[in-house]
């Protein structure tokens, strides 16, 4: 496998706060990358740095080729977005919100509407596509937005907190969707709080902390390193237990970047 | 660049079908121009023929002569009051009790007919009418008063006129009475309402506060909820988005100030004598040139109630400092300055220029070449901050 996605130095700082520091990464073509870390560490700075949303202050980043701050738009071309807060717009239909992204996407409507009839079968949306957004439940809306993130169809597909406050039964649907679009050859980069899910779903996971990657490797590998059960207990072991919420936040003190980073 | 313009069509077209969705919403957009107009067309009426507001205004008439003439003279104010339907008139016994009818706000003035008027007239001195108005609403007192002296003049000249005749003197007595006449003539061709000049004000100040409060939500809305990062993450450029956003709250100002130019000229007699073509564009220069300030502020704004409030902040001082509901010479010199800063100021001045006085392009040219200044300066700023407020 090669490297799709390949992170020199990334750095991003809000004043003097680096809320990614100097990360180095690199995701292999084909893989469902698990990229996980506790509230506030750094994951969705890093997502937004490498889908053009937010320019880095040091270092680069490099997308299938492009790199992110000076090939924006080759960049954006060869990914798809699937963003924790709905990109859907709630009083329009399914077919207009994705008819509409995807001519964002210089797509035709003759090359749409097919597109977005197989797409919608495929998230079993077909008899709901005349029907305003804002009226699907929770879990439909879930599936609609991940199709709108591959309405041109992208190699790589970011999704952020895919299953958040889904159903049982729409949790499973869209894990085994991320698995179907893999096994057609999408690299995947998953951020999830649900340990169990990245657990099951990704072949590689990164956990960042504090802005800085403390560990990258295979699931297995990683259990077999710290001497754990699942991921949650290597999480927590490199993570530490401390709520994030509290001043006390900023430990644990003294982690090196491991793995393959 | 073809692709662009697609996206930049697109993107209006999107907001403008995200907007006609919401019903609420577009009962809304189009109550406010409406009530807007019902109420500033009543606030500030004209002073002229049948759009008088002071119709049938009550009057106390107080004859405290009881010689002939004077009660001639309060029957002819009556005959004409009534006939003009200017004044309700109603007879009171004394000034003291007329005037207390003042305080309650029951009568909007008293015409008093002195003791001695009669014999005045009769020995040859000038006979004087008293009128004391309502001077709480300096407005309504002026036209009160004016309105009272005119019919009183209309009398007096009648009487004038019949002096003349018995003393059997030659001349036309107009030339006796009046030897300069005067006369106005419009400024425009026909007979015209004060709201003639205040339609196109309220035309430019509708379209500004369109602009402004829809791109506060257009935009932060789009940024709170996410969608701005799905337009944002496309292969599309920065400046069609922000052209989007701009055609479609022009497109929502534009229904906005028709709706204005509609009512007043179908309620208020409003009438367009200069280019229709003219007044779209200044209209729309109008947009542009405050669409750069709207996109920079709200590109700034954390979330979309802050931008709302510095929409406002913008509106207030411009609706009152623009010349639009009071005249600028009435501010103080450094209020005139701050007005004369804003943009407002100058497409309401060229439109009441092209709508009312028929100015052409080279008329208004200082007023769009600010505007075009403004709009490109404007326009400089917001794009960069608005392409680096995105993808902070």
């Amino acid at each position: 496998m090669k490297p799709i996605i390949t992170t020199h130095d990334l750095t991003k700082k809000f004043g003097d706060f680096a809320a990614v520091d100097r990360i180095n990464l690199e995701i292999m073509k084909g893989e469902v990358f698990g990229f996980l870390g506790p509230n506030g560490a750094g994951k969705s700075t890093t997502i937004r740095m490498l889908v053009t949303l937010t320019s880095p202050t040091e270092g680069t980043a490099v997308v299938d080729g492009f790199d992110v701050r000076t090939h924006a738009d080759e960049v954006r071309r060869r990914i798809g977005l699937v963003a924790e807060k709905l990109i859907l717009y709630p009083r329009l239909t399914a077919v207009e919100n994705l008819m509409f992204f995807g001519e964002l996407y210089g797509m035709s409507r003759a090359e749409l509407r097919p597109r977005i009839d197989e797409l919608l079968r495929m998230v079993h949306l077909e008899n709901f596509k005349d029907m305003a957004t804002g009226g699907y439940s929770s879990g439909m809306r879930q599936r609609l937005n991940i199709i709108r993130g591959l309405l041109h169809d992208p190699d790589i597909l970011f999704l952020d907190e895919p299953t958040a406050l889904l159903d049982p039964q729409s949790v499973r649907f869209v894990r085994d969707l991320v698995k179907e679009l893999n096994a057609n050859g999408k690299t995947i980069i998953l951020t999830t709080h649900i340990m169990e899910e990245a657990d099951e779903l990704s072949n590689t996971v990164g956990i960042i902390d504090h802005g800085k990657m403390v560990a990258v490797d295979e699931t297995a590998f990683l259990k077999s390193q710290y001497k754990c059960d699942t991921l949650e207990e290597v999480f927590l072991e490199l993570t530490g237990r401390t709520l994030r919420d509290s001043a006390s936040s900023r430990v644990p003190m003294g982690r090196t970047p491991m793995g393959r980073v | 660049m073809s692709h662009s313009i697609y996206v930049t069509f697109r993107i209006a077209q999107k907001d403008l079908l995200d907007f006609w969705k919401a019903k609420m919403l577009v009962g809304t957009f189009m109550l406010m121009p409406i009530l807007m107009m019902t109420m500033f067309g009543s606030m500030f009426p004209s002073t002229t023929g049948t759009s008088n507001p002071y119709r049938n205004a009550p009057m106390a008439m107080v004859v405290e002569d009881d010689g002939s003439l004077a009660i001639q003279v309060a029957d002819q104010f009556k005959d004409i009051s009534a006939s003009t339907a200017l004044f309700k008139v109603r007879d009171f016994p004394s000034f003291k009790s007329a005037r207390d009818e003042i305080l309650t706000g029951s009568v909007k003035g008293v015409v008093l007919i002195p003791e001695g008027f009669t014999d005045a007239f009769n020995s040859h001195r000038q006979a004087t009418v008293l009128i004391t108005v309502d001077d709480t609403n300096a407005q309504m007192a002026s036209i009160i008063y004016g309105e009272a002296a005119s019919i009183v003049g209309a009398i007096s000249d009648n009487f004038g006129r019949s002096i003349i005749t018995k003393m059997g003197i030659s001349s036309d007595p107009s030339f006796v009475t009046e030897p300069i006449g005067v006369q106005r003539e419009n400024l425009i061709g026909s007979t015209t309402n004060s709201f003639q000049f205040l339609a196109p004000g309220f035309m430019g100040l509708t379209v500004v506060m369109g602009t402004l409060s829809g791109l506060a939500s257009a935009i932060s809305r789009e940024k709170e909820q996410g969608t701005m990062d799905g337009i944002m993450v496309a292969p599309i450029s920065r400046n069609a988005i922000v052209a989007g956003k701009m055609m479609s709250q022009t497109v929502r100002g534009m229904i906005q100030a028709f709706i204005i130019l509609g009512l007043s000229m179908v309620l208020f007699g409003v009438k367009v004598y200069g280019s229709p073509l003219l007044m779209v564009g200044v209209l729309l220069l109008g947009v542009a040139s405050f669409a750069g300030i709207g996109i920079i502020a709200t590109s700034i704004a954390p979330e979309q109630e802050t931008a709302t409030m510095m929409m406002l902040l913008l509106q207030f001082p411009m609706m009152f400092l623009s010349g639009i509901l009071f005249p600028m010479d009435q501010l103080p010199g450094w209020l005139q300055w701050v007005g004369k800063a804003l943009p407002l100021y100058y497409a309401a001045d060229a439109l009441r220029k092209v709508m009312v006085l028929s100015a052409n392009f080279n008329q208004i040219f200082m007023d769009v070449a600010v505007l075009a200044l403004y709009s490109v300066t404007t326009l400089g700023i917001a794009i960069p901050v608005f392409r680096k407020a995105m993808t902070r």
